[in-house]
């Protein structure tokens, strides 16, 4: 092989790993943008619930020494459960037409559940288990982790679920109606609140799984990670389009790539300017997103 | 004493971040990005007394001005945006603001120790109050200068035929633009005067703690900037300092005997506030009352 072979071995390699981890910025972007699409609200609270939900599993695994895949649906319920409550603290019974009411009760949120895992914890970081964390594949000249493969094919899975339970069930039907329209919706004697709930219910279980991937993949779980995962959710959500599920799960693997292979070139601490960089060339060039229609709904 | 001098210096320095937030919000944008701003601000400002031996005045108004043509940088892309892609597009500047200084090194000797920004370990050695003999309650009463200095102009401005446009654009931009008013002016101009303001208290921020770093300078005091308008009530410039002292004053210190507890009590206040008075503690129909019983003891 070539010598340029060799120099361009790593930086892919590097853009594989950040892909795959990037799915689990494509679950957090998904929930962003499905919330936003039928309730046309932003949810700041949804990556730290996330996390929060993943803490709670931790029982399952401290106390009944539950096998990963079991804590990662633990995750996932609880995760569920959070979302709910958020909803009914942040969102229920603020008016719909306040938007800086519930941006700012969700930021409190925020606070709430990051203050609530670190009385918990005592802010101390803990281990979170893996599954495949000691498998390697070797595809020559590239290797694959297997907790990576792993996240990826969960996260695969997750939105195979996603996308079902709203394209072929009736539930779905609701959602997105809700989404479309709301008070023909509601003519159509659509629950609206029922939807919202739902919609928050779901949402907090794919968060609850990223939230148990983001632990499964770093090895540990620490409340810092609410923030950064916020920010990396907003920025995917806004790169693939608002209210676009496709355009979550482009931006998603996109943003993960990129920020791997400029973890590899310039370090981890300058890594986050360039996808802020990225993320500033599109609002510029394509302000609509990757997948979003041009409208002057906000 | 010097503890509610402490205090004192601590609720002027965030009321002047609020104000910058509230200027910003009244246009109906919801800015993340004054706590970059604040952050320009507070470097250039420590950088200026400390590596180039400026006076503490005109070191905070060139790092406020300089902070104002950030913002107006920032403004013209980002305001293209609205609602929650501004939100994003801001705390993605901010964010990309904090970074820039953790990675920013420019040290001078000085003496026998080298002073400057350094990278992760932050700033240290601002120490332009100390050395020029100035007291606690002399940096007190200069922050509160400012503080009365901004909020009067500010109060001036809501009342005059420029606040009537911010909020006229606040309020329905179709309408606004409908009557001749250039949006994309209107909304510049505010964050200009936003980013002014927040450097301003950037400025004095940087000088009254002596080390900065930029940990200060992250998401968390983003949402605390505008949190003090939403929570005080965008009705008036009272309603961000009212916020202020319930934030830093209330939930903060008065809360500090509850220990752990204060910081879970924290967010759940801030939602049940928000669920309570959705138009903030302050709003429109609390300034009426008062008026009213102003009016009432005047008659």
């Amino acid at each position: 092989m070539s010598d340029f072979w060799w120099e361009v071995i790593d930086p892919i390699q590097s853009v594989l790993d950040g892909m795959m981890f990037g799915s689990i910025y494509a679950l957090i972007g998904i929930g962003f943008t499905l919330i936003f699409g039928v309730m046309h609200k932003i949810n700041l609270a949804y990556a730290a619930a996330s996390i929060g939900g993943a803490y709670a599993s931790l029982a399952a695994f401290q106390v009944l020494d539950a096998p990963a895949i079991v804590v990662f649906l633990c995750a996932a319920a609880a995760s569920g459960v959070i979302g709910y409550l958020v909803y009914i603290c942040c969102f229920r019974f603020i008016p719909t037409a306040m938007p800086l009411a519930t941006l700012m009760s969700s930021v409190g949120m925020l606070i709430l559940i990051d203050e609530v895992v670190v009385h918990a914890t005592a802010g101390m970081p803990e281990p979170y288990p893996a599954m495949f964390d000691d498998v390697m594949i070797d595809l020559e000249p590239f290797w694959i982790r297997g907790d990576l493969l792993m996240i990826f094919a969960l996260s695969v899975i997750a939105m195979g679920i996603l996308l079902y339970i709203l394209y072929r069930t009736r539930l779905g039907i609701a959602t997105r109606a809700v989404a479309q329209q709301p008070s023909a919706a509601q003519l159509c004697g659509i629950g609206q609140q029922n939807t919202n709930a739902v919609t928050f219910i779901i949402t907090g279980a794919l968060g609850g799984l990223a939230g148990a991937m983001v632990g499964a993949s770093v090895g540990i779980l620490s409340p810092l990670l609410a923030l950064p995962l916020t920010v990396k959710g907003l920025i995917v959500t806004v790169i693939g389009g608002l209210g676009s599920i496709p355009g979550a799960i482009v931006a998603g693997l996109l943003v993960g790539g990129f920020e791997n292979v400029f973890q590899y070139f310039r370090g981890v601490t300058e890594r986050d300017i360039y996808v802020m960089l990225l993320l500033f060339v599109f609002l510029t060039f394509r302000p609509q997103g990757l997948f979003g229609r041009i409208s002057s709904r906000d | 004493m010097d503890f509610y001098y402490g205090m004192a210096q601590l609720i002027g320095v965030h009321t002047l971040l609020g104000l910058s937030a509230y200027v910003v919000l009244l246009t109906g944008q919801v800015s993340m990005a004054q706590a970059g701003f604040f952050a320009i601000g507070a470097y250039l400002g420590g950088m200026l007394t400390v590596l180039a031996g400026w006076h503490i005045v005109p070191a905070m108004l060139l790092a406020a001005a300089a902070s104002a043509v950030v913002a107006t940088i920032v403004g013209f892309p980002a305001l293209r945006v609205k609602g929650l892609m501004l939100v994003v597009a801001t705390l993605a500047f901010g964010e990309a603001v904090r970074i820039f200084w953790f990675n920013f090194d420019y040290q001078i000797a000085k003496g026998n120790i080298q002073v400057g920004p350094l990278g992760g370990e932050g700033f240290k050695q601002i120490r332009y109050f100390p050395e020029n003999g100035w007291s606690t309650g002399e940096v007190a009463i200069f922050i509160w200068v400012w503080v009365v200095i901004v909020m009067a102009a500010i109060w001036w401005m809501d009342r005059s035929r420029v606040g009537s446009v911010l909020r006229a654009v606040g309020e329905d931009e179709l309408a606004a633009q409908s009557v001749g008013i250039n949006l994309t002016a209107v909304k510049v101009s505010a964050m200009t005067i936003g980013g002014f303001i927040a450097g301003l208290g950037g400025g004095i921020y940087a000088h009254y703690t002596t080390h900065i770093e930029h940990l200060n300078f992250g998401v968390i005091l983003a949402t605390f900037a505008i949190a003090y308008p939403i929570l005080g009530g965008l009705s008036s410039v009272i309603g961000v300092l009212i916020a202020v002292i319930f934030i830093q004053g209330f939930l903060v210190e008065v809360l500090r005997f509850m220990g752990d507890w204060r910081n879970l009590l924290f967010g759940a206040l801030i939602v049940l506030a928000m669920n309570v008075r959705p138009d903030g503690l302050f709003d429109a129909r609390a300034t009426r009352t008062i008026r009213r019983l102003f009016g009432r003891q005047d008659a």
